[in-house]
């Protein structure tokens, strides 16, 4: 019975070492997430690009990618800036789409299409770490904020991805 | 005969235009205890560190929303009103974080930076239909009482919180969910790289300190007496 007990204390001790650890690896110290700005053309209402970088901060928090996400133009402090990154970026494309040509042809046709890019750089030195490239498609008839929220998941996912393969090259 | 049926279906027309403004006003929510809710800081936010520090003192909170009902938050379910002014909750955010940083004058008179702040958005605004979207955005023109020279400095806050069904999770929600846009607006301003600039270009530190100037005279004496 007592060489169970210490078995099992043994265990639940190292469970709770690793989530530790698992805390404390966030990737940045801090992340400060820019409005994206739209490239010519591009005719989204005002209130989208609010609501995206609302929620692009949502998903890095839920993403744990930095100890904290900080809002645009915060300054942050001068030990920390080598640990901390910036994630800005443009919207390139936005197609409205075509409630009828994806209700008669259907098979991807007439869906709304967004598409963005992003840079994620280091604060300190303005150093590239990754290039980020998001190609949202929805349906014509869907709220135009759902696409911001599907892109901000698809673009922090990709972010996470992008710099996952760059600590492993 | 034909007299007596316009004046009828007069009078049933002022019936039914009378009993539909009935059920509008009926419809608009009214404040009680129970659809208030409060939002303040949980805690003061912390500012940056400025060497040496001025003092702030604001002066007035102007409301340009252009809101006609500012302390109604939410229309719907019976709706969800604010307890207090919006001026007055970012007022009183501001103030408890320039107090708790010691960046706060005791009285308006002594203050080395006035701050004047214009709210352009305080509440719910047009999210997904999925979540509840808030936004606080403010603009704050920072003014050197001496000189009259002033900056502008402009501060957002935004947070997105779950949606909810029932009444008693929607306040709930509703209320979190300013909180924490209150919470990232006043952080924004306090932390913000702007503030700071403005600061710099607004305000120098007396250089010169009693103590130093009390040396350099004693100096002089001193020459003045050798000579």
């Amino acid at each position: 019975m007592r060489m169970w007990m210490a078995v099992l204390c043994v265990c639940l001790m190292s469970l709770a070492g690793t989530a530790r650890a698992k805390e404390s690896k966030a990737e940045f110290k801090t992340v400060e997430a820019k409005h994206f700005k739209e490239a010519e053309g591009v005719e989204l209402s005002p209130a989208f690009s609010d609501y995206f970088y609302a929620e692009l901060r949502n998903e890095l928090t839920k993403a744990k990618l930095a100890s904290e996400i900080v809002g645009e133009g915060e300054a942050v402090d001068d030990a920390d800036a080598a640990t901390s990154g910036v994630i800005s970026g443009t919207i390139t494309e936005y197609k409205k789409g075509s409630v009828v040509k994806s209700a008669l042809i259907g098979f991807g046709a007439g869906l709304r299409s967004l598409k963005m890019d992003a840079d994620v750089v280091r604060r300190s030195d303005s150093e590239n770490l990754c290039v980020l490239h998001v190609h949202i498609r929805i349906d014509p008839r869907w709220n135009e904020k759902i696409m911001a929220k599907a892109a901000a998941r698809q673009m922090v996912n990709e972010m996470k991805k992008a710099l996952k393969e760059r600590k492993a090259a | 005969m034909s007299q007596s049926i316009k004046l009828s279906s007069l009078f049933l027309c002022l019936c039914l235009t009378s009993i539909a403004g009935a059920r509008t006003a009926a419809d608009e929510p009214k404040p009680k205890p129970e659809n208030t809710i409060s939002v303040k800081l949980a805690e003061p936010v912390p500012a940056q560190k400025f060497e040496p520090a001025p003092k702030f003192s604001i002066t007035d909170v102007t409301d340009r929303s252009g809101n006609p009902q500012p302390m109604v938050v939410f229309k719907d379910r019976g709706g969800l009103f604010l307890d207090r002014q919006p001026t007055a909750i970012l007022r009183e955010a501001i103030d408890d974080s320039l107090k708790s940083a010691n960046l706060r004058a005791d009285d308006p008179g002594s203050a080395d930076l006035t701050v004047r702040l214009y709210l352009f958005h305080f509440g719910l605004a047009q999210g997904s239909g999925l979540d509840f979207f808030s936004k606080v955005e403010f603009s704050a023109m920072v003014k050197n009482p001496k000189t009259g020279e002033s900056q502008e400095v402009k501060a957002t806050g935004t947070a997105i919180a779950r949606g909810a069904v029932r009444k008693k999770n929607i306040q709930k929600n509703v209320e979190e969910n300013l909180q924490e846009a209150l919470k990232d607006a006043t952080r924004n301003f306090l932390r913000g790289v702007q503030l700071k600039e403005a600061i710099n270009s607004l305000w120098k530190a007396p250089d010169a300190s009693p103590v130093a100037s009390g040396m350099v005279d004693s100096k002089t004496a001193n020459t003045g007496n050798h000579q």
